[in-house]
């Protein structure tokens, strides 16, 4: 049974209580739990089952060069699997990469397989706590060496992030200072790299990302002003995408990390969307819905607090970017034709042509768009039939308005049933205007606010990808050099 | 050698997508699909129906912007779209041929992009929008393998709802 950690989560409170309930005599409270799990100087995981069960929990505290067993429970059927002991060691080998170098922690007196477990992971007893426990038994105080880290995390607030994006058609490299402070963002598409380097046109081709890449990321460094020797961590986008791009990016990645022992982040390009708001608002705060639509994606996403997703819907078949392409394809408008279909939709009439709004009703956050490119298509094949004239304004504007209606229809009720007072939008159709002005007043009609990456920042770059890998580096999540490439990573 | 081929009628997107269902009953790892015809025209939905026959979990969409995505099924099912490939040199960049070779059924979208670059033995499906819902798929096999997954799936299609096989069942 393959068992993975991860962090803490406030609904995983149910299952940690159950599990702490069955495990101590004087149990923890759920004031308890939660006054520890939204405090910055802790580092609480679960031990999850594939099935999706939590079997264990451990939370340490950080203070200066000291770290805190706080609590550490195994549920019972699942106790001698080794489950405690991994969570154990992830949480020593987090606390060593903050700074600590000491472990300390107090078990009962009468609790002997605990004090036992402690001694197998290297702790000693160095004292007594005479009746710490309200029942009047004595706590053992145990100490123990951390691992040497393999990588001290940087101060949070100044640490400069090198990320890396190559998931799909763009070469993209970014520095960032401090989480926020975008110091570079290089995108290949948008340099003038004929001049500078020789003719390279970034496209899918993962052989044309490695001609790229070197060029971007010393492009990046050198707007920046910096050199590899200021940077404190390399972040890069490790899914989803296509497999032979994301491969580019990671290998040279871990090539500059192995090469400068520098920590690896490794980010979901999804995540790093979401992030993109960050960068516009850096004070934004979950509970939050985002929407992210692009050419690759249509997801509904509830992020409960950052770290933690819940897709709560994705499109059946096309993305809405992919169908904004499509669609211009159609009407001969080029690929990908998307944003030259929006300008024209400007000048028509979106209510021109009743096209269908799919899954308007069907009571979930799913989209289906191939339908309405369907419909397109048929209304195109009637009107020549008929021998009229297609007014491709009208048409432009009616198609746009079935994919707007839809997204800020369940978007709204998302936000509406999540109960939350932010909505970020991210992704390449996020730069549509109509979607954003839609969304934007059916939101503050509900008092909701909705953020919206700066235009830039919408289609796929490295600097989102910095933002979101230096929030995973101050947790000390790091990628272990021998990660691979994911090409359906998921972001729940 | 002459290849059977024969033309499927379906009369919505539910009866194509059945027809793909079918195809998935077929189809064994080895096997490659490609599917032609304008946007629209059903392509997606064909991959689909085979996705659900071969028991992938989750959801089988459009892979036009990622080029290639590999289900996990009852065999593996490696879903290609070509369209936003220029040149057949790109193939090797999505290691078309690493995957195509291996333990996978192929489906290939906009496969016809690129005919010099294809597998000898390949079953083609080329979509055709005779209405608003309903399609004409023109079935061609181009080898033994291919024959042979053509005519197991003219046998599956028979008594399928909205689905019409002119002709009837293939001679034995």
């Amino acid at each position: 049974m393959t068992v993975r950690l991860r962090h803490f989560a406030a609904y995983d409170l149910q299952a940690a209580l159950d599990i702490e309930r069955a495990s101590f005599p004087e149990p923890w409270s759920p004031v308890m739990f939660l006054g520890e799990l939204r405090r910055s100087d802790r580092i609480w995981l679960v031990a999850e089952q594939a099935g999706g069960r939590v079997i264990g929990y451990g939370g340490v505290m950080i203070v200066g060069d000291e770290a805190h067993l706080m609590n550490l429970a195994v549920a019972a059927g699942e106790r001698g699997s080794g489950v405690g002991r991994a969570l154990y060691d992830e949480l020593a080998a987090r606390a060593a990469r903050a700074g600590a170098r000491r472990i300390t922690l107090e078990v009962r007196d009468d609790n002997e397989a605990g004090v036992e477990f402690y001694r197998g992971a290297g702790l000693e007893v160095e004292g007594v706590r005479p009746g710490y426990y309200r029942s009047g038994t004595d706590a053992l105080i145990m100490w123990g060496d951390l691992p040497e880290a393999e990588h001290r995390l940087p101060a949070a607030g100044t640490e400069v992030v090198l990320a890396i994006e190559t998931s799909c058609d763009e070469t993209a490299a970014a520095v960032m200072r401090g989480g926020t402070e975008v110091l570079s963002s290089v995108v290949a598409s948008q340099v003038d790299f004929h001049a500078r380097f020789g003719g390279v046109v970034p496209e899918i081709a993962s052989r044309k990302h490695i001609e790229a890449i070197v060029g971007v990321v010393g492009e990046a460094l050198d707007r920046a002003g910096l050199t590899l020797a200021h940077v404190d961590a390399i972040a890069v986008t490790h899914g989803p995408g296509l497999i032979g791009a994301l491969v580019v990016g990671l290998a040279y990645a871990k090539g500059l990390a192995l090469a400068t022992g520098l920590p690896l982040v490794g980010v979901n390009h999804l995540e790093g969307h979401i992030f993109a708001n960050m960068l516009i608002d850096p004070d934004i705060t979950p509970p939050l819905v985002a929407l992210v639509v692009s050419g690759g994606h249509t997801s509904l996403i509830h992020v409960p607090e950052w770290g933690v997703y819940h897709t709560l819907g994705e499109t059946l078949d096309d993305a809405a970017g992919e169908a904004f392409d499509k669609v211009a394809k159609v009407l001969g408008l080029g690929y990908p034709g998307g944003p030259i279909l929006s300008k024209l939709a400007a000048e028509g009439d979106p209510e021109a042509i009743a096209f269908p709004r799919a899954m308007m009703r069907s009571g979930d956050y799913r989209f289906s768009l191939s339908g309405l490119k369907t419909a397109v298509i048929n209304h195109i094949r009637h009107e020549r039939e008929a021998g009229r004239e297609i007014d491709i304004p009208d048409l432009a504007a009616s198609f746009q308005a079935a994919v707007v209606d839809v997204q800020v229809a369940k978007t709204v009720r998302a936000a509406e049933e999540h109960g939350v007072k932010t909505v970020c939008l991210a992704g390449g159709v996020a730069a549509n205007p109509s979607l954003r002005e839609t969304l934007r007043s059916a939101l503050t009609e509900k008092g909701i606010a909705l953020t919206v990456p700066e235009i830039g920042l919408c289609t796929d770059n490295a600097a989102m990808i910095a933002a979101a890998g230096t929030w995973r580096l101050r947790r000390g999540d790091l990628l272990g050099l021998d990660a691979e490439a994911v090409a359906d990573l998921r972001l729940d | 050698m002459s290849a059977p081929s024969f033309v499927l009628e379906t009369d919505s997107a539910a009866a194509t997508r059945r027809a793909g269902g079918a195809l998935g009953t077929a189809v064994h790892a080895g096997d490659v699909v490609i599917l032609t015809g304008d946007l629209g025209a059903g392509k997606t939905v064909i991959a689909q129906g085979v996705a659900s026959a071969l028991g992938v979990s989750g959801h089988v969409t459009s892979p036009t912007f990622n080029i290639l995505v590999v289900h996990r099924g009852s065999v593996g099912l490696a879903h290609f779209d070509l369209y936003r490939l220029e040149r057949a040199e790109q193939l090797e960049d999505i290691d078309f041929w690493g995957v195509v070779e291996g333990d996978v059924v192929s489906l290939i979208e906009w496969g016809d992009r690129f005919p010099e670059a294809l597998p000898a033995d390949v079953l083609t499906l080329t979509l055709e929008i005779t209405g608003d819902e309903s399609r004409r798929i023109a079935v061609s096999a181009s080898g033994e393998r291919s024959s042979a997954l053509a005519g197991a799936w003219r046998d599956a299609c028979a008594g399928l709802d909205g689905v019409a096989v002119p002709g009837g069942r293939a001679p034995r």
